[in-house]
């Protein structure tokens, strides 16, 4: 035991003499470049460039849909109170993800969105612009919700094996709604669904839906339930919430037609 | 401009922590968002404990996307630059060999425990500092540093390996 301490005390004064020794290369001038940014209005919810990039590198086929879109999805990934710092910001199939703090302490466990109405399936499909998809692992819903005019269709199942699942799908390159979710971002996790990328974010979030004017709808503000997958085809965007583990998850996404 | 004063700190953290050749990129990025969202932050806090966690957080968000880090490599040093290694002491072969295996070592270690031993010894930060940095509760400092400094015992001391391998 001793000759560990005297091992770890050795080594911890070497590394600190070898951090002096590590080869870095001068830093750029990045004044200039930040300025200029600075000056420009920020860019949507402020995403990153360097993240956003990284991810349109990855989804080339994506990329040029995902620059011209407006703000589809916003989900908000927040940080715990009094820790107000944004320190992840990226966009995924239309959505825009980040870390800062909710405008919802403890919100409602369920609450409706902007008009919510019920309605059937072959209805619902009528009423909006995009596919909806139905996963065949799950079947008929027990229940079908059109909101925001046409802009989210929700399908309800109640009675899984894993409890109530529910999916949201929305047009998520063309339209304009937005949803703020309030988490840790060490819960997201890249998956992949029917050959493309999702994400896999584990754990209840808050999430918000915002107005086609960019404003929070706060009434809709609730928790999440379990787990929540993220995925899209280039018409319709899906998020998938319940208490799922995630290969459940992914199997059902994968049965969306 | 607050960018000039910060900029040598920011950048070495961000290479350290695995940006490599885009340390300056994801230096940008942080000034960017630590003054576009000014307003939340606290008057009176200091500045350049802020900006790195940002730049933390962007490094990370980084080096995950790509799926990989910089390895780190030590300084040349005047001596062993200047002339063969046969025409330098004994002792400074022996302390270039051992450096060069820790920061080998360094580079084998698990994201989490590279980024402990970053914060705690390459840029000579507090455990405290090194929770704000990292956004981690000071007890998994703690935690992850011992657990770094285990597991680097079990790369660098021949048959340490078995007793460190719950670490």
């Amino acid at each position: 035991m001793a000759d560990l301490v005297s091992w770890r005390d050795a080594a911890e004064s070497e590394m600190r003499a070898l951090g002096r020794e590590l080869q870095v290369p001068p830093a750029g001038d990045i004044t200039a470049a930040v300025r200029q940014r600075l000056e420009r209005p920020a860019p949507g919810h402020g995403q990153s460039h360097v993240l956003r990039d990284s991810i349109a590198r990855r989804r080339r086929g994506w990329r040029a849909v995902l620059v011209a879109a407006a703000v589809i999805l916003a989900l908000l990934i927040a940080t715990p109170a009094g820790r107000a710092v944004i320190s992840h910001v990226f966009r995924f199939v239309g959505i825009e993800i980040r870390q800062q703090p909710g405008p919802v302490r403890s919100p409602p466990a369920s609450a409706p969105l902007p008009g919510q109405r019920g309605t059937s399936l072959a209805q619902a499909r009528r009423q909006v612009a995009f596919p909806v998809l139905v996963p065949a692992a799950l079947g008929k819903p027990d229940e079908v919700l059109v909101s925001g005019g046409g802009r989210v269709v929700s399908l309800i199942y109640r009675r899984t094996p894993n409890g109530t699942v529910r999916l949201d799908e929305f047009s998520g390159h063309t339209d304009r709604i937005v949803f703020e979710k309030f988490g840790h971002v060490s819960k997201l996790r890249d998956v992949t669904v029917h050959g493309r990328e999702g994400l896999w974010i584990k754990g209840p979030q808050e999430l918000v839906y915002i107005t086609p004017k960019g404003r929070p709808a706060f009434a809709s503000a609730r928790l999440t339930t379990g787990n929540t997958l993220i995925w899209g085809t280039w018409r319709v965007a899906v998020r998938l919430e319940g208490s799922l583990s995630q290969a459940t998850a992914i199997a059902i996404a994968d049965s969306a037609r | 401009m607050l960018v000039a004063r910060y900029t040598l700190r920011a950048h070495r953290a961000a290479f350290l922590l695995g940006a490599g050749q885009e340390a300056d990129d994801v230096v940008q990025e942080a000034f960017v968002k630590a003054f576009r969202y000014l307003p939340r932050f606290r008057a009176g806090e200091p500045f350049a404990p802020w900006l790195l966690r940002i730049v933390a957080n962007e490094t990370k968000n980084l080096t995950r996307s790509r799926r990989r880090r910089a390895a780190l490599t030590a300084r040349l040093s005047a001596a062993e630059s200047a002339s063969s290694a046969a025409d330098l002491p004994a002792e400074v072969v022996l302390a270039t060999e051992r450096r060069a295996r820790l920061v080998a070592a360094v580079n084998e270690l698990p994201d989490v425990l590279r980024r402990a031993v970053v914060c705690r010894y390459f840029l000579e930060l507090s455990e405290t500092e090194t929770a704000h940095m990292l956004g981690w509760p000071l007890g998994s400092v703690k935690s992850r540093t011992s657990r770094a400094l285990n597991r680097l015992r079990g790369l660098l001391v021949p048959g340490e390996q078995d007793r460190v391998s719950s670490g």
